[in-house]
């Protein structure tokens, strides 16, 4: 990997989880450089979103330390996180329900406005930037999943994150609206934003990231260029098994 | 659209202030005393069931062991005014700080649980201190403490000959629970508390404190029913444990609000105002002989609405509203 020029966003350094008998994540290390948009992939239970949740500070690692823009927060729980600029999503959404789709953004735009009026005017900028301004007086629980998933982004991107987690945002949608989510992401990144991405659907994420780190049986697999890890033998074996990777 | 979420936000306030002032004409017209005494019933368990909202509705945290807040206001005045000679009002407040203590001394450990569990820690909470009341010799035990009458005077707030202070007392009382709700609704806190009961962990990711949010909801909670609590042992002039601190308060504090709608602004009020009167004269028309009868209208009651309208009566008026309630 090249020495980027500044610290990076955001270092695991050997990070272990353990649930009981069973090893989440064996001794990551990764690293997200600033206003990149960094994808995590590899097959079911490979361990992303273990290691999505240690990030969010979720749980606590078992083992090694998280270092977010310049300062260890391995210890830090998920809302001061949120408070130095870590922002995520859920892969199983988990709306406000019983509020409505500008209430639920109000709850993310509060930590950075203290005025009520204020951080309203936030919350419905940050549902017209995401597309959702129109629904905004519904209720969460009416949205459609797609919408859902949507919701789910404005609500953290009204925390005003330096670095986005999305866990499998763009999973599950018809190809128009993945391909909605896509510009979504990119126009993230456009307004600074480093993003970190768990996907499973290769091909929506490969042309959409600078890098990918593949995660494998809890380990990094091989991480790179999108077009060259799609390519890895090992990175084949892993999805098809080793019958296809000969081919490659 | 901002000016629309204004505009509800004033409009309820309007409505409450035009409420407030037509009940405070009532008394004029309604001199029978008997109805005086529901009306004043209403208005506390308006305001009790308002102040047990924000904790259990707003913020989600169900306590049924409320009943605990209300004793601990009636006892803190009455100990304070027999044995000290403190008066009333100071007596109202310092049931209000040590009851709001004593939610964020209990929510320490009990708001690490979840769902039923947290329930069940409240309803035994609230039993073990009344046990401990009903034994404790200084506070009278299971006999209780008659306040003594020292004559009509707001200053030491007790009144024999008239319901009438006591009516504009618990008039305001409920005004000023409603008003608290109505501001909290729209503050940081408000949000928090909704966020916290809809999805900790969401919240949690979205830099909500979860534990300081849920132990604000109890502070504020415990406050207000204690102040409550101290109207109430003014009101009846002669308390005992099982009177201020039974089970029945932390019931009757839930039903109006679940009844009317839980978690929203209007429920309890809309609550009360038809399960106490009905719980009042049921007692008094039908109570008296068949044992228990009052109880099953007001059962039946419940279930039925709780059928016909899981929302709550309020979600007959936000039809109209739309879904923003």
């Amino acid at each position: 990997m090249t020495a980027l020029p500044e610290t990076p966003l955001l270092e695991t350094r050997g990070v272990w989880q353990r649930f009981g008998g069973l090893v989440a994540n064996s001794d990551v290390s990764i690293s997200v450089g600033r206003g990149e948009i960094v994808g995590l992939i590899g097959p079911n239970g490979a361990g992303k979103s273990t290691l999505f949740n240690l990030i969010a500070g979720v749980l606590p690692p078992t083992q090694g330390s998280i270092i977010f823009d310049g300062e260890d927060v391995t210890k830090l729980p998920a809302a001061e996180r949120c408070q130095r600029g870590v922002g995520r999503t859920f892969q199983v959404v988990k709306s406000f329900e019983t509020m409505t789709v500008i209430d639920n953004v109000i709850v993310g735009a509060l930590i950075r406005n203290t005025k009520m009026r204020i951080a309203r005017q936030k919350a419905y900028e940050v549902l017209e930037f995401c597309g959702l301004a129109a629904r905004a007086d519904k209720l969460a629980a009416d949205l459609v999943p797609s919408e859902k998933r949507r919701l789910e982004v404005a609500r953290a991107l009204a925390t005003e994150p330096k670095l986005l987690l999305l866990d499998e945002v763009l999973t599950g949608l018809t190809p128009v609206e993945a391909q909605t989510g896509v510009e979504l992401v990119r126009k993230v990144r456009a307004a600074g934003i480093t993003v970190l991405m768990v996907e499973h659907v290769m091909e929506i994420v490969m042309p959409l990231v600078d890098r990918a780190i593949v995660l494998n049986l809890g380990k990094v697999l091989v991480e790179g260029k999108p077009t060259e890890v799609v390519r890895n033998p090992e990175v084949i074996s892993a999805y098809l098994g080793d019958r296809h990777a000969v081919g490659a | 659209m901002d000016t629309e979420f204004a505009q509800r936000r004033r409009r309820d306030l309007i409505v409450a202030a035009c409420l407030a002032a037509i009940a405070a004409l009532v008394p004029l017209f309604v001199k029978d005393v008997y109805v005086q005494n529901i009306m004043v019933l209403t208005l506390m368990y308006a305001a009790l069931s308002q102040s047990w909202n924000i904790l259990s509705g707003y913020c989600g945290q169900i306590s049924l062991g409320h009943a605990l807040y209300f004793g601990l206001g009636a006892y803190t005045t009455a100990l304070l005014f027999t044995k000290f000679g403190v008066l009333p009002w100071f007596g109202m407040l310092a049931g209000g700080a040590i009851s709001a203590l004593i939610a964020m001394a209990l929510g320490y450990p009990c708001f690490r649980l979840r769902g039923h569990y947290f329930v069940i820690a409240t309803i035994v909470i609230a039993e073990i201190a009344l046990l401990l009341i009903q034994n404790w010799d200084w506070a009278g035990a299971a006999l209780g403490i008659d306040i003594p009458v020292r004559g009509d005077s707001w200053l030491k707030f007790q009144f024999t000959r008239s319901k009438l202070p006591y009516f504009y007392f618990a008039l305001a009382l409920a005004c000023i629970a409603w008003f608290v709700t109505w501001w909290l609704e729209d503050s940081k806190w408000g949000y928090w508390w909704r966020a916290v009961k809809d999805n900790p962990d969401a919240a949690e990711s979205l830099g909500v404190v979860v534990f300081n949010s849920k132990m604000g909801a109890a502070a504020v909670s415990a406050f207000l029913v204690a102040v409550g609590g101290s109207f109430y042992a003014q009101f009846v002039s002669y308390i005992d444990p099982e009177s201020v601190m039974g089970f029945q308060f932390s019931l009757l504090m839930a039903l109006p609000a679940v009844l009317g709608g839980i978690g929203t602004l209007w429920g309890p009020v809309l609550g009360a105002v038809i399960l106490i009167p009905l719980t009042e004269l049921t007692r008094s028309f039908i109570g008296g002989s068949g044992r228990g009868v009052d109880l099953i209208v007001y059962g039946t009651l419940i279930v039925v609405i709780s059928l016909a309208l899981p929302r709550g009566l309020v979600s007959v008026f936000s039809l109209r509203k739309g879904a923003a309630r």
